[in-house]
């Protein structure tokens, strides 16, 4: 947790990039256009087709270079229809607003917003400049008595940039998802909701709590204590949590032993949520923890937590079941339950999208297959990103024009393509423990 | 004559008697009172001493400005943490403050100025005392600026750099005055972005650098 940030000093050369690539992008696709009408002159014959894959590669092409800002969002509502495409490994996170870090004035003004008081008047120490960057704010370390805290302060205006920010990407999503603009939406609110959730610190404190009081049995889990009083709708003060981040911690080489008492503790924290909580910390990316001392695993940041209803929680789950995948009419039902395929699909598109489906289910089900997992298995992983490419590049795929999954899909497999990759990172060999009724 | 002893407090008194029924008056009726003779009647005061303290409505719009500045100035001076600053965070904190105190008196400048916010690009003219005591501050934030480097020195332009600030805290009141998000929260987000831009742009930067590049490459020729 030390590296400093260095507080903005230039214009954000991304953003000016972003801002170009747009208009570069806008520029190619009128040419397109362009090229396309010169054509249908000299040869009336030729369909548009062409036209839409041409501009489909020119977007595709510019959104595939630009990182971070909210384009991030129309690459994560391509995880379910391009499966996984390789750029599903980025973290889908907050990260996409990153701000300039706020000044020193402005964190005082958000302290007396809601405080009355500023930082200096209430902590014993506080530092000056943030020394971490939070999803959407800066935490700064400051001591009161014996206690070190974190204290996150959210940029102001976030929560206001959420829609309009999703309102750009649409144009783009629409075009690159090939839906029309109902079945966009089916994916838009659940992903606005999410992220005006974690704008919503009081929110955040809240579940925080709950959960890690939910889950204190685990254990090698640890959590800070969140503090109320020093909490507001932009400010969140917690306990600092000792120890290193993941990257960190790896380069310290540690044993075979410590990597799997880590990846255990993720899995049955996961676990813990999925199948008994029914509510789970979605943003499984390495930033939001930490490995302290006696490799015992901090958890922090429950800016996004996504609530599993008990509906969609039976289909999903049943799929992963293994001697399920024999039984066609029941997985039909599920399918169908789970927006896979719909009875607006031709019964070539059905047979197609079944096969895809039961291929990608049978492959990330696999942990659940066993009673051990050895997620240092790069091949496995390779196998998921290999389906993924191939599936996204085939025509048939690519022609369907709807929406497939069911919304809440969204974030629980964000949630277990995050939970693999960072088991994966650890190299660790976990039991993968699942609810009876899955045995 | 025999209120002598006491009349100092009166000038005072009246000084910013009229300043307040001012505001009233502007709050309740949305515009300035049509005369200052109806005015001083209101008040129960003659027109002629009215003169005493303000020439004109302006005059009072003007030490109105003025003494919203000078709060400002003193809620600063309250702020321990200020004289640790950098130029780049005084002037952010400065703004910060100045809009903190505007907001207590956000009807009355919205009766005043809503309707012309679009175009302040023409500042009002009661806005001159102001600018004159703004500038003086600004002059020594940059001149500290320009000590510490934060801010570069460049011939001709670095004299207008209190000029550029000038502008800037015409923007930020003409953004806050359209400002409907909670709290004023996009006026904050508004000053801390715009500061930051101007006063990245009055640092060194790479400008500077390809200019004497260029003026290398000229006289090297």
């Amino acid at each position: 947790m030390s590296d400093h940030l260095k507080e903005q000093q230039s214009i954000p050369t991304t953003k000016v990039q972003r801002a170009a690539k747009f208009i570069s992008t806008g520029a190619k696709v009128g040419g397109n256009y362009v090229k396309h009408y010169a054509k249908k002159m000299v040869n009336p014959s030729m369909d548009r087709e062409e036209l839409h894959q041409n501009n489909a590669t020119d977007i595709y092409n510019s959104l595939s270079q630009l990182k971070g800002s909210a384009l991030k969002v129309a690459q994560m509502m391509s995880m379910d229809k391009n499966l996984m495409p390789r750029a599903y490994q980025d973290k889908f996170t907050m990260a996409q607003y990153s701000a300039p870090p706020l000044s020193y004035p402005l964190v005082v003004k958000t302290f007396q917003k809601y405080f009355d008081k500023s930082p200096d008047q209430i902590f014993d120490t506080f530092t000056k400049s943030a020394v971490n960057a939070a999803s959407i704010g800066q935490v700064h370390k400051a001591t009161l008595g014996d206690k070190s805290l974190a204290v996150k302060v959210q940029y102001p205006g976030v929560s206001d940039s959420v829609s309009s920010d999703l309102k750009l990407v649409r144009p783009f999503a629409l075009r690159i998802l090939n839906m029309n603009e109902k079945e966009l939406d089916h994916y838009m609110s659940e992903v606005e909701e999410k992220l005006l959730e974690e704008t919503d610190y009081i929110l955040e404190v809240r579940r925080s709590r709950e959960i890690s009081e939910a889950c204190s049995h685990i254990p090698n889990l640890s959590f800070p204590t969140y503090y109320d009083e020093l909490s507001a709708e932009r400010i969140i003060t917690m306990d600092w949590i000792e120890g290193s981040h993941l990257k960190e911690w790896l380069e310290t080489k540690p044993s075979q032993t410590s990597r799997n008492q880590i990846g255990q503790a993720l899995w049955d924290f996961y676990h813990h949520q999925v199948h008994n909580l029914k509510q789970v910390h979605a943003d499984p990316h390495p930033g939001n923890f930490i490995i302290q001392k006696n490799d015992q695993l901090g958890v922090i940041d429950f800016g996004c937590v996504k609530v599993i209803p008990e509906d969609f929680y039976q289909g999903y789950f049943a799929l992963i079941q293994k001697s399920l995948l024999v039984n066609a009419t029941e997985l039909d039902q599920i399918f169908f339950d789970l927006e896979f395929i719909s009875d607006r699909d031709t019964p070539e598109e059905q047979v197609y999208f079944k096969a895809v489906f039961t291929e990608m289910i049978s492959l990330l089900g696999k942990p659940f297959h066993v009673d051990k997992f050895d997620f240092s298995d790069d091949g496995f992983f390779e196998r998921i990103f290999e389906l993924g490419d191939r599936v996204s590049n085939d025509k048939l795929f690519k022609k369907s024009n709807q929406a497939r999954g069911s919304r809440h899909g969204l974030y629980v497999n964000r949630t277990y393509f995050g939970l693999y990759n960072l088991l994966n990172q650890l190299q660790a060999e976990v039991i993968t423990t699942k609810p009876d009724w899955l045995k | 004559m025999e209120a002598m002893p006491t009349k100092k407090t009166v000038i005072k008194d009246y000084r910013k008697i009229i300043i307040e029924k001012y505001k009233e008056h502007v709050l309740e009726h949305g515009h300035s009172p049509a005369s200052v003779y109806k005015f001083a009647k209101e008040l129960k005061m003659k027109e002629e001493d009215f003169y005493t303290y303000f020439t004109s409505f302006e005059s009072i719009k003007s030490a109105i400005w003025l003494d919203l500045f000078h709060d400002t100035l003193v809620d600063i001076d309250k702020q321990e943490a200020f004289k640790e600053y950098s130029s780049r965070e005084k002037f952010l904190g400065f703004m910060f403050t100045w809009i903190e105190v505007l907001k207590k008196n956000r009807s009355y400048l919205l009766c005043l100025y809503q309707s012309r916010a679009r175009s302040l690009s023409t500042l009002p003219k009661e806005s001159g005392d102001f600018k004159k005591a703004f500038k003086d501050f600004a002059k020594d934030i940059v001149s500290e600026g320009k000590e510490s480097t934060e801010i570069a020195e460049r011939p001709y332009l670095s004299d207008k750099y209190d000029e550029a600030l000038w502008i800037q805290v015409w923007f930020v009141f003409r953004y806050w005055l359209e400002d409907s998000s909670p709290r004023f929260e996009k006026t904050d987000a508004a000053i801390e972005k715009s500061v930051n831009l101007a006063f990245d742009l009055m640092g060194k930067s790479a400008l500077d650098s390809f200019l004497d590049f260029a003026k290398f490459m000229y006289q090297s020729k």
